[in-house]
């Protein structure tokens, strides 16, 4: 019987979600996270890569390398504010 | 219901025979093939390979007979190969 995960990311609860993986080296990637393994490579379906300054390709269905992934952020619990630092008069550094 | 996901080496394992794109670290680098076979670390041998580096919008494209690809630096392996 396995023993199951000794991990401390849970990645049961974003399959089939959307989620957008940072690669080292700058690449970024958004997917529906389909498959994953203990060494955190990942199945990534409907994928599109992130190339900046709003261009984009499409890879569609991805394996992502777990050597390699920086960080896996769920997109559903992702929401774009307003800078909470915008409007401060007095712009001190540490004092 | 257990569900039995998708292991990210079952999918590469599936791919052995086709085309795989690979996508480096590197934001510059990619390379496309046929996949003959792979590693525990994901070393990769691939065959009739067009090696692709982006450099200023300039792309460059190199034709390689086989290839043994050291896994360090893969960051994305695409089944099927990259677009025409």
């Amino acid at each position: 019987m396995p023993k199951g995960q000794e991990s401390i990311l849970d990645l049961a609860s974003s399959v089939d979600k959307k989620v957008t993986v940072h690669f080292n080296g700058g690449r970024v990637c958004t997917g529906t996270l389909k498959g994953y393994d203990e060494l955190v490579n990942l199945v990534l379906s409907d994928t599109v890569e992130d190339m900046g300054e709003g261009e984009e390709r499409k890879l569609g269905l991805i394996v992502a390398r777990g050597t390699q992934v920086q960080r896996v952020v769920d997109e559903e619990g992702r929401e774009e504010i307003e800078n909470p630092f915008d409007g401060d008069d007095d712009e001190d550094e540490d004092e | 219901m257990s569900a039995a996901r998708l292991l990210p080496l079952e999918l590469v394992d599936k791919c052995i025979g086709s085309s795989i794109w690979v996508l480096m670290k590197d934001t510059n680098t990619e390379l496309t093939g046929t996949l003959k076979g792979f590693d525990d670390f994901v070393n990769m041998v691939l065959e009739d390979v067009t090696e692709i580096r982006i450099r200023d919008g300039e792309r460059k494209e190199v034709k390689l007979d086989s290839v043994l690809l050291n896994g360090n630096n893969v960051a994305i392996l695409v089944p099927g190969g990259a677009p025409e």
